[in-house]
């Protein structure tokens, strides 16, 4: 499908949720990404694109690999970095969030990248502070950056997600990745499904427009694509699941399993991985399979070009002429 | 081949009440009718107008599976043999309770080597008020999970494990009883309770349990078993629960249909019991209940006690009764005395706990397992005289009963018989 004489520029400043995005969006960050995977891909100089700007990172909750690759990402384009870590700064002198964040907002910066353990944080500093904001995750409402690093991941792989049937196992009840998932993904038109424990399914998930099922060996039937969740240890010791062992066996991913998926089904985790849990020691090492280091790749790429189009440093910014197969490629079949 | 002739064939499942013969033969029913002729090398018996039944199921049996004793599994099934029961179910508190899949083990090298057929339950809870391995106590053999007879305080711990075991659509078993007003009681409020000076608590507990049940079944969607309601309020909330199309099933222990309150009045240790007995208005209601088919299973909650932990002042008694050979005469018995066809009683012990659990016994049709009961309905018999299978304490002593058990065929084979 072309759209010639047609111009969009990325109209956000901010991504806080993926209910923000539309599929125009989503193409334009997957394009620019794809740049950037490739650049890094072969070691190609680095445009300082960001230079100038300064990116604070706000990380209430621990993140290592996250926190990481937001760095990764605004250093290679020549922004500045300043971890600030609530943890041993004013937060712990009695400093209200209110207050944080416009101190923040007095520094000038330019980027915020925000995580806290509380849903709509991240908005709310957006909201107070008028700098532009990049939900690295609030409670178990929404990561955005994660889930289009995963559909990058899966569209990189396939050319498109249209008509995918993607599996999320695990605990989605407090998995903000699956809910940013969920949204992403059905905005792509993909098929969704979620299984897990009824304890670990958020009630009424059925209306989220995904297939919900309770037992793995029917939940893989058909799938391109699972994604395991981490299970938090402290949810197995019999609150919500009784252990560690019953969870391998009934929901464990192993390549058993596998045989009632597509025969090329990928594997994604969005780390760090139990082993032994969520997924099988030799299906976790099979690089056939997962994705799971690819993800991580994608993960830098995709988060560099979301911080040139929210701060508008994006070289040609808008798109004109563009070929959306991407995300439309399901709606051309119908 | 067997072939049982001059029988009164009895099946619950289709209500046939008719003289009739039948006959068995690799561990299925093969033929019935009301006259079959005898084939060679066949053993025919002469039942002489008996009763010929399915044989009872028994949905809820504590007896411990690591025990040798009057409190093991093995005396129990003999028991279960002795009394008609070709099906038991271990409760999930049974010995040390049924927490893991380990402990199935037990249960299963129990099964191998008993007269009647042995399931058993799995508790739902851990002692750190956690959800058990559900999903792993049902692979290894558990019929159905429950709280073990102690219910459950904490209102989302109950949630959980009613969304966790509805998940692999399995039947929880929950005690109905408010924690905080049963707690340290041993008798149901009355005059007589209070005059006795036992600690008591009011019939409402049960009912109040119910509904906060029945309220959590409604919002995941679970199946519920009520284990053991025994009070006019508790039925009338379970009722009013399955109108509203949830997926619920009713117990009740056979002592509530015999006894109540009145008989705790000597503050004779038999009669401590969990629930405690109950007033004669909740005892008619329960009658009412079975016979307009509202009791899906009336379970013997045989519980064999120590001698020395029944020879105790009523309260500090440990509660429990042997029942297993009173089942089928006090059903019986209750029949004839309420005017209850012999096949509506004797269906919350066959057909019932069957569809509950699915099993393909408790119905006398052809091609079904030959597990059958073989009865004189007429014949008066005193619980504890003559040979008992258990002489563990039981509310039953002494109790004049109608109905004497003959022979007991399980899987095709007879494996009790009186003598004569």
């Amino acid at each position: 499908m072309e759209r010639t004489g047609f111009t969009y520029d990325f109209p956000r400043d901010s991504l806080l949720s993926v209910g923000d995005l539309n599929p125009l969006d989503v193409q334009m960050i997957f394009e620019r990404a794809r740049h950037h995977f490739d650049a890094a891909r072969h070691n190609e100089e680095n445009t300082r694109t960001l230079a100038g700007l300064t990116q604070i990172h706000l990380f209430f909750e621990n993140s290592t690999r996250t926190q990481a690759s937001f760095e990764i990402a605004a250093r290679r384009l020549g922004a500045d970095v300043v971890n600030f870590i609530p943890g041993n700064a004013s937060i712990s002198k009695g400093e209200s969030l209110n207050d944080t964040a416009l101190t923040l907002a007095a520094m000038r910066s330019d980027i915020l990248v925000v995580r806290h353990r509380a849903a709509g944080a991240a908005a709310h500093f957006a909201r107070v502070t008028g700098v532009p904001t990049i939900n690295a995750g609030d409670g178990a409402h929404e990561h955005p950056t994660q889930a289009l690093l995963d559909a990058f991941t899966l569209a990189r792989r396939w050319g498109g997600i249209g008509g995918k049937r993607i599996l999320i196992v695990g605990d989605i009840l407090h998995s903000r990745v699956a809910r940013s998932n969920i949204s992403l993904l059905n905005l792509l038109h993909a098929d969704v499904r979620l299984c897990g424990p009824a304890t670990l399914l958020p009630a009424d998930a059925d209306r989220w427009g995904v297939s919900v099922f309770h037992d793995i060996d029917e939940a893989l039937e058909g799938c391109d694509a699972v994604m395991a969740l981490r299970i938090q240890k402290e949810r197995m010791t019999g609150k919500l699941t009784p252990s560690d062992r019953e969870f391998a066996t009934l929901w464990g991913l192993t390549h058993q399993r596998l045989e009632r998926a597509a025969q090329d089904c990928l594997i994604m985790h969005p780390g760090p991985i139990n082993r032994g849990v969520e997924i099988d020691e030799a299906l976790a090492d099979d690089l056939d399979r997962t994705v799971i280091l690819e993800q991580v790749e994608s993960g830098v790429a995709v988060r560099s070009a979301i911080l040139e189009l929210v701060t508008g440093r994006a070289p040609n910014q808008s798109i004109a002429d563009m070929r959306t197969h991407d995300v439309d490629d399901r709606r051309d079949e119908a | 081949m067997m072939l049982f002739v001059n029988a009164r064939l009895v099946d619950p499942a289709t209500g046939l009440d008719e003289p009739g013969a039948l006959r068995i033969a690799d561990g299925e029913i093969a033929e019935m009718g009301g006259h079959l002729t005898t084939k060679e090398h066949e053993q025919v018996i002469d039942v002489k107008g008996a009763v010929l039944a399915p044989a009872l199921i028994d949905l809820r049996c504590a007896a411990d599976p690591g025990s040798t004793g009057v409190q093991g599994v093995k005396a129990a099934a003999h028991a279960a043999a002795a009394g008609g029961i070709a099906t038991l179910c271990l409760a999930p508190d049974s010995g040390d309770g049924l927490y893991r899949p380990e402990d199935f083990n037990t249960v299963n090298a129990a099964a191998s080597n008993s007269p009647v057929r042995l399931h058993a339950a799995a508790m739902a809870v851990n002692s750190r008020n956690g959800v058990t391995e559900i999903g792993l106590n049902l692979r290894a053999g558990a019929v159905l999970v429950g709280d073990g007879g102690a219910p459950i305080a904490d209102s989302r711990l109950a949630r959980n494990v009613l969304a966790y075991a509805g998940g692999f659509d399995a039947w929880v078993s929950l005690r109905p009883e408010d924690p905080g007003l049963s707690r340290d009681t041993v008798a149901t409020e009355s005059d007589l309770a209070m005059r006795l000076g036992l600690p008591a608590r009011p019939a409402l507990s049960e009912a109040i349990a119910i509904r906060r049940n029945t309220a959590l079944v409604n919002l995941t969607g679970a199946r519920l078993i009520l284990d053991r309601v025994t009070t006019s309020a508790g039925i009338e909330a379970a009722l009013e629960a399955r109108s509203n199309g949830l997926e619920i099933a009713v117990t009740t222990p056979i002592s509530h249909l015999i006894f109540n309150t009145i008989d705790t009045g000597g503050l004779d240790a038999r009669f401590r019991l969990d629930p405690p007995l109950r007033s004669e208005e909740d005892r008619l209601a329960l009658i009412e209940a079975l016979a307009r088919g509202r009791i899906d299973a009336v379970v013997s909650d045989h519980r064999a006690c120590l001698d020395e932990s029944k020879a105790r002042p009523f309260p500090e008694a440990a509660p429990g009764s042997a029942t297993l050979e009173a089942l089928l005469p006090a059903l019986n018995t209750l029949a004839q005395d309420s005017g209850l066809s012999l096949a509506e009683a004797l269906k919350p012990v066959t057909c019932g706990p069957a569809d509950i659990l699915g099993l393909d016994q408790g119905q006398l049709t052809e091609g079904a397992p030959a597990d059958l009961v073989i009865f004189d309905p007429d014949a008066p018999v005193v619980y504890g005289r003559g040979k008992m299978q258990c002489t563990s304490m039981s509310a039953f002593k002494g109790r004049r009963l109608l109905g004497r058990r003959l022979i007991t065929v399980v899987r095709g084979a007879i494996v009790h018989q009186m003598e004569n």
